[in-house]
């Protein structure tokens, strides 16, 4: 069984080297929520969205809800997500402005 | 003497006339009569003249004032009743429009569920699958005859709806169902996932209590919807695996902003997951020594502890660790469980790739104390297992076609060869994925 985990973290090893690697850029070009450390105060509502959300699943487009159902689903994500109280007023005042 | 008074007649006559025809215009002040009578007529006429010239004159001063005024008039009046008739048909329209925007607002009002918002999302899937062979239940190697474990295939059907209510800014309810089809039994599976009340206490912190998915199983609360997960089947040991997959309890949870990072946490109290001490087929006991999260009654009165952090050091990076501890032996016994579980998330979108890197990995471990069973003695009931999964998905190209297509590789494990299971597995995934939008996808594997 050690032998297996010392595999697997092997594993886990080899791919986070891949996954780094091949995501390795200048932070400049990178995507814009991903320019920036990862503080509520520093950054705006898109980054924040973009870069929260695409840690989960794809990024869903702020006219995919009415702004009512936005209201439910970012405090639903909220609680499953554990966003911060700032992440959660950030992105959704974003969601908002969007549509 | 006659013919003297005449000639002194004459003389006197010619004197007199004399001076009038030989009088030269030296002096105004004398004309004869016949000048004077014309010059009076002339004068009368002209007299007369200039009073009809004046009266002509008076009337054509007249006359052009009068006619340009009344034209100014005329076109002001005509105007005027333009502008009113234009005034008119815009009341009209504005008053219309705004009985349709009352109606509109009456309508929208209507259909607004009130200050507390419902919403119904959720997810589904289709799914085929084949298999050559060794699809069955698992078995001890050592076993004969050996059950024969035949190639399969058959079509399925999931869905998922998610209930989303929200009370309040601070107070949500979600509840989901499962309906699966079995492929052992034609009625249709119905599950309660999630049934679940949040209360946001504070910036810092969200208690809960109900129905809830495992906070300590990264992949089971964040990962295993069928339009997240990215392949069609999930890892071996943390889903159906290892962990239960939900619990009945309380938790509170939340996120916390550490400087340039951020800290996550849940901690629970929940009903315990119950021991397996006997098999539901003796002839393959291979189940005795798991855990049974599906005791809702909470048959033996033990609680289950545990919780899971999580920490951003970067935005692209979690590092997550879980665990749950509990009670889990029959009355009398004192035989407890420690089930563990680390995971990294790694998820960057990169110019150089032209796309994102999605990075999944988690291990489990499970122990439970040492038991005598009865038909098996006691072993070593500890398990493993994990896996490791890197997607990629080249979002950033011009191509509609392309940017896609996201391939797919998982390595997954589970070592539980010293349970009754008596078996390691190994299996690698490798898929490719088409994503029709953000939330749908077609899968392949």
């Amino acid at each position: 069984m050690k032998r297996s985990f010392n595999s697997f973290l092997l594993s886990i090893a080899a791919f986070s080297l891949l996954a780094c690697g091949c995501a390795s850029t200048k932070q400049t070009s990178g995507t814009p929520a991903q320019a920036q450390a990862p503080t509520g105060k520093e950054q705006t509502g898109a980054q924040l969205w973009a870069q929260t959300c695409m840690h989960c699943h794809n990024v869903r487009s702020p006219s995919a809800y009415s702004d009512a159902q936005w209201d439910t689903v970012m405090l639903h994500m909220r609680v499953r997500a554990t966003l911060t109280a700032q992440e959660h007023k950030a992105i959704l005042a974003f969601l908002k402005s969007a549509h | 003497m006659r013919h003297l008074f005449g000639a002194w007649a004459a003389i006197a006559a010619v004197i007199l006339i004399g001076p009038v025809f030989g009088q030269e215009p030296t002096t105004n002040n004398f004309v004869s009569r016949q000048d004077y009578e014309k010059l009076k007529a002339d004068h009368d006429k002209l007299q007369q003249e200039m009073n009809v010239l004046k009266a002509q004159m008076q009337e054509l001063l007249k006359k052009p004032a009068a006619a340009a005024g009344d034209t100014t008039k005329k076109q002001t009046e005509e105007l005027e009743k333009k502008v009113a008739d234009q005034q008119a048909g815009n009341d009209e329209a504005i008053s219309e429009l705004e009985k349709q925007v009352k109606t509109v607002k009456q309508m929208a009002k209507d259909s607004f569920p009130g200050t507390t918002k419902m919403m119904l999302a959720g997810y589904g899937s289709a799914t085929f699958m084949a298999t050559s062979k060794g699809y069955g239940p698992s078995q001890p190697p050592e076993e004969t005859p050996a059950t024969p474990r035949n190639g399969a295939s058959s079509f399925n059907a999931t869905f998922n709806p998610i209930f989303l209510w929200k009370l309040s800014d601070r107070l949500l309810f979600e509840g989901e169902l499962e309906l699966e089809l079995q492929s052992d039994d034609p009625t249709t599976s119905t599950a309660l996932e999630m049934a679940q009340i949040s209360y946001v206490l504070n910036d810092y912190m969200t208690i809960g209590a109900g129905k809830f998915l495992n906070p300590s199983d990264y992949f089971v609360e964040r990962q295993h919807m069928a339009w997240v997960n990215k392949t069609p089947d999930k890892p071996l040991a943390v889903y159906d695996g290892l962990m239960p997959e939900s619990l009945l309890g309380a938790q509170v949870r939340g996120a916390i902003p550490v400087g340039p990072a951020k800290f996550g946490y849940a901690f629970f109290v929940a009903n315990a997951p119950t021991l397996r001490t006997t098999a539901d087929d003796p002839a393959h006991p291979v189940d005795v020594g798991t855990l049974n999260s599906e005791d809702f009654g909470n048959s033996l009165n033990h609680i289950a502890t545990g919780g899971r952090v999580g920490v951003f050091p970067l935005p692209e990076l979690e590092l997550g660790y879980g665990f749950e501890v509990a009670g889990v032996g029959p009355p009398g016994s004192d035989v407890g469980a420690l089930l563990q579980s680390a995971d990294l998330t790694y998820v960057r979108a990169s110019e150089l790739l032209r796309g994102t890197v999605n990075l999944h990995a988690q291990w489990v471990w499970s122990h439970i104390d040492r038991f005598e069973y009865d038909t098996l003695g006691a072993f070593n009931n500890n398990r493993q297992g994990g896996y490791a999964q890197i997607a990629y998905r080249p979002d950033k190209v011009e191509n509609e076609i392309v940017r896609n297509i996201e391939p797919v590789l998982r390595y997954d494990v589970l070592d539980q060869v010293k349970t009754p299971i008596g078996f390691d597995e190994r299996r690698w995934t490798l898929g490719l994925n088409y994503w029709i939008n953000p939330s749908t996808v077609v899968k392949a594997a």
